[in-house]
């Protein structure tokens, strides 16, 4: 257990002290006295269990925390949560002792006048960014307001709330540097931003630049082992041999940026030897013609050229999944290659969903599954009626029409801060200044910024650029609001709180934002606690808080999928678009064809990739010892690079290598791998730490932003994560 | 009495650490202290490349090399072919270290003493089943059981996949690979 943890013991011994600074600043708890109390009281040797949701990716499986003595022990999955289908990943595992950290942060900071982080009283913080909001809105307009998070139930919930409060419409999530592209250009073809592609039970599944086995849902790979030991034919298509090759048939090199080629080119293929399901096609798509004219010239030739990949192996590939179909589809992905990476991202993901049409494989067995999922109903009580419409639009909503309504450009808002056109950010959970885009410009954009609130669990890079920095409870300490989720059967999943909070003057998001509401003046629209809202939510689908966080996740088998269902298309049309006006307006062709994905590769220059391990997510679980440690066991902050790259550098495995570009140099041990692409390096995303208060992570590794300028996806508001090149050599060469 | 071992299936194991981990927390581990470690091999050359990974613990030896070289007695051969590590008695002489071919045996940072894999089948409460290694495992590419019952689902499996353990005889060892 931390150091700071309060026990009654200490904290009576505490106490006096305790009080004197309440005295000054206001601030002590009774939640303290009540934990002290109970873990005194607690019977030694006694075991509680809480069901709740894991908080170390957006996945939020559903598991069973065993507390002995007030402290957390095993996590076992909940077998009836369809994410962790009983079973959690390493990170899950790792990121629970989160709540021990010896680097929680644990009081309400301001940044003085010599930069310097001071602890101040909640009410302190509270008045005075109270006072900072109200002059922004006074001098600019409350659109001058903004906010970014990291989507969490409660958070999406409060904090998109709290700014609407406010009235501004500028609420983002780390979309445009997570999936933004894919759900955008995916919508633009079919009107919903994603599928499920039901690879255990499919005669082919392809994948492009997603690893199931790196990027960790227990169930998803799961379903990938049975694809496999049903004899489904899996294609991976990644310039890395990723742990998901394993149970892949075929692992599929390709020049990173350049899978819009690749799907274009197996598109010509099915169309040239009419082997697309044409009555599905002409029954339910509109310009199907004007496309299949526009990728005449897609040849498989023309596309080894760009992708490296073999005409006949793309011939073959189409082939193949011309043979699988209906019972067959290229997975919809998720970051990986074209979630936030290049120029033609949004492009890729739209073309993707057209060749899974050609396929005809919507909601077939085996195919892509349209799902839905389960939402609260309205709720009558006046407390939760929304804010005020806004009539304002989202900032970067006209520059970047395509972008998904509900993530919008993030990356925008940071440009943003630069002008001068907001002036008052928000974070929750979100370090955009280490992992949205380039650091160094994302940090004077955020000097420029006449107010920076961040609300964490740790000093993360974000966090650090801050004038004010909000404590959060860890997501062991704190229940939030349900989570409704969907997928081949939805659920409801609840987060429940399983340890007693263990620094007395951190509080849980929802509270944060209602007090913070309070003293903003828009209080009014936070007249109820999280569980009465949750109880309300709850209730509209047929259940109770009670009910719900005795079992941790309920299913809704009467909503499940049906496979043969005829598909609805909610686009413009209410048909698959090969031809989307949507496009045109914002600049792009009304039909996919060909973008390059960034600027020529100079010679002697790399591509660089980056991409999951199954111990980390973004930047948020490096500082966490149990996964720091593995990862320094096993050298997986090394970047990869191909045998041939690096003899031809003169380069041997775990040399010290610089990598450089114009925007930055470090230095690393290297790994040397047939597992890499030759012409690639892969640099893992979760490393290179720079504030010393992450006593584990800080100066560990390289930071794949820094190499990565500040740039936006046309169209779809995207970072263009991968949109970069690196120069190698062995140090001292 | 039973006869424990464990089978573990590379061709399903992808590298994921979630063993590890959750091995950690069930034995309430510290951070620096592992009872699994991993070996990666990459087969072939690019592009025709597969990857393979390898769990190694514990193997809980018939004739164990630590069990031989303990001066104290503490690590020693406990109920149901189990090795076990007595921690009062252990003095950190690190000989076993030493001994251990696998190279899985660690020393506890805080107390000096060393420990390893305790197949915490045996003493599983509270929800698990069996190893905790085996049901955190996301792929099933590990089955625990009683390698001197015929039935078991490990001896089928053994016989089924002609697993063996990982360096052939070099001692009598009760973890069985499928490779």
């Amino acid at each position: 257990m931390s150091e700071n943890a309060i026990t009654r013991r200490s904290f009576l011994a505490g106490s006096a002290g305790v009080a004197a600074v309440a005295a000054t600043v206001g601030f002590t708890s009774f939640g303290a006295w009540q934990s002290a109390q109970a873990e005194e009281e607690a019977t030694p040797g006694r075991t509680d269990t809480v069901h709740t949701l894991c908080n170390a990716c957006s996945s939020k499986c559903g598991y069973t925390a065993y507390v002995v003595d007030g402290k957390l022990t095993k996590l076992i999955g909940d077998p009836n949560n369809p994410n962790s289908e009983g079973h959690l990943c390493a990170r899950g595992y790792g990121y629970s002792q989160i709540a021990y950290s010896k680097d929680r942060l644990t009081d309400p900071l301001k940044k003085n006048a010599q930069g310097q982080f001071e602890a101040i009283s909640w009410d302190q913080a509270y008045a005075e960014i109270a006072e900072k909001v109200q002059e922004i809105i006074a001098s600019d307009g409350p659109e001058a307001l903004a906010l970014v998070q990291d989507p969490r139930p409660s958070g999406s919930y409060y904090c998109n709330r709290f700014i609407a409060a406010l009235g501004s419409p500028n609420t983002y999530t780390h979309g445009a540097a997570c999936n933004l592209s894919k759900v955008s250009g995916i919508t633009q073809a079919i009107g919903a931003g994603d599928w499920v592609s039901d690879v255990e039970n499919s005669a082919m599944t392809m994948f492009i630049g997603r690893s199931y086995c790196d990027g960790i849902r227990p169930s998803q790979v799961a379903a990938l082992k049975r694809a496999h030991e049903n004899g489904a034919y899996i294609v991976m298509i990644d310039p890395r041999c990723s742990n998901s090759t394993v149970f892949a048939d075929e692992w599929v090199p390709i020049v990173p940026g350049t899978d819009l080629a690749f799907v274009l080119a197996m598109s010509n293929v099915l169309i040239k030897n009419h082997l697309y399901d044409a009555e599905f096609v002409a029954a339910n798509s509109v310009g199907f013609d004007e496309w299949a004219a526009a990728t005449e010239n897609c040849t498989p030739q023309w596309a080894e050229k760009i992708t490296g990949i073999p005409a006949d192996t793309i011939e073959r590939l189409a082939a193949a999944f011309a043979e699988a179909a209906p019972a067959a589809s290229i997975e919809p992905s998720w970051r990986g290659a074209y979630g936030c990476a290049y120029a033609n991202s949004g492009e890729t993901a739209r073309t993707v969903a057209l060749f899974n049409t050609l396929l005809g494989s919507w909601n077939q067995p085996g195919g892509a599954l349209l799902t839905s999922g389960i939402s609260a109903g309205k709720l009558e009580d006046p407390r939760f009626a929304a804010p005020p419409k806004i009539e304002a639009k989202k900032l970067g909503s006209a520059e970047y029409p395509l972008a998904s309504g509900s993530m919008g450009s993030a990356v925008y808002a940071g440009e943003m801060a630069k002008t001068g056109a907001i002036k008052g950010m928000f974070f929750y959970y979100s370090n955009m200044a280490a992992g949205y885009s380039n650091p160094e410009y994302l940090a004077n954009a955020f000097a420029n910024l006449d107010l920076m609130v961040v609300c964490d669990v740790q000093m993360s890079e974000t966090a650090a650029l801050a004038d004010y920095v909000l404590p959060e409870t860890s997501y062991l300490e704190r229940s939030e609001l349900p989570e409704f989720g969907g997928g081949k059967v939805p659920y409801v999943a609840l987060r429940s709180q399983v340890l007693d909070v263990i620094h007395p003057n951190t509080k849980s998001c929802d509270q944060i934002f209602t007090e913070l509401a309070e003293a903003c003046g828009v209080g009014q629209y936070f007249e109820f606690t999280q569980e009465e809202l949750a109880e309300a939510q709850l209730n509209t689908v047929g259940l109770t808080l009670d009910g719900l966080m005795k079992v941790g996740t309920v299913q809704f088998p009467e909503k499940a999928f049906v496979y043969g269902k005829q598909p609805t298309f909610n686009t413009p049309t209410k048909k698959v678009q090969f031809v989307s006006e949507a496009c045109a307006k914002a600049g792009l062709s009304p039909y996919p064809v060909w973008i390059e994905p960034q600027d020529p590769v100079p010679d002697g220059e790399f591509r660089l990739v980056g991409g999951k391990q199954a111990i980390m997510t973004h930047t948020q679980t490096a500082n966490i010892p149990e996964l720091m440690n593995i990862a320094e066991e096993y050298g997986l902050m090394r970047p990869w690079i191909n045998p041939v790259d690096a003899e031809a550098l003169g380069i041997k495995d775990n040399d010290e290598i610089v990598v450089e570009n114009d925007l930055h140099s470090g230095t690393s041990k290297v790994r040397v791998t047939e597992r890499i692409a030759p012409g690639v390096v892969y640099l893992p995303s979760h490393y290179g730490c720079t504030v010393p208060e992450q006593h584990t992570a800080y100066n560990k590794g390289l930071r794949i932003m820094d190499f990565v300028p500040f740039h936006i996806e046309p169209a779809y508001g995207s970072t263009m994560s991968q949109n970069t090149t690196v120069k190698i050599k062995k140090v001292g060469a | 009495m039973a006869n424990y071992g464990m089978l573990i299936d590379t061709k399903k194991c992808i590298g994921c650490y979630a063993c590890r981990t959750a091995c950690q927390r069930q034995n309430d581990l510290l951070p620096d202290e592992a009872f699994i470690r991993f070996e990666e091999r990459e087969i072939g050359t690019y592009p025709n490349v597969r990857v393979q990974h390898v769990p190694l613990q514990c193997m809980h030896c018939e004739n164990a090399p630590c069990v031989d070289v303990c001066p104290t007695g503490a690590a020693r051969y406990g109920t149901d072919g189990i090795v076990e590590v007595d921690q009062g008695r252990c003095i950190g002489c690190l000989y076993c270290v030493a001994a251990c071919p696998y190279q899985v045996r660690v020393r506890n940072s805080e107390t000096g003493a060393v420990d390893k894999c305790r197949f915490c089948t045996v003493n599983a409460l509270n929800g698990t089943k069996t190893c905790t290694c085996v049901e955190a495992c996301l792929t099933g590419c590990r089955i625990f059981g009683d390698l001197d019952d015929p039935d078991s689902e490990i001896s089928k499996a053994i016989a089924e996949t002609g697993a063996a353990p990982i360096a052939g005889d070099l001692t009598k060892a009760k973890i069985y690979y499928v490779r």
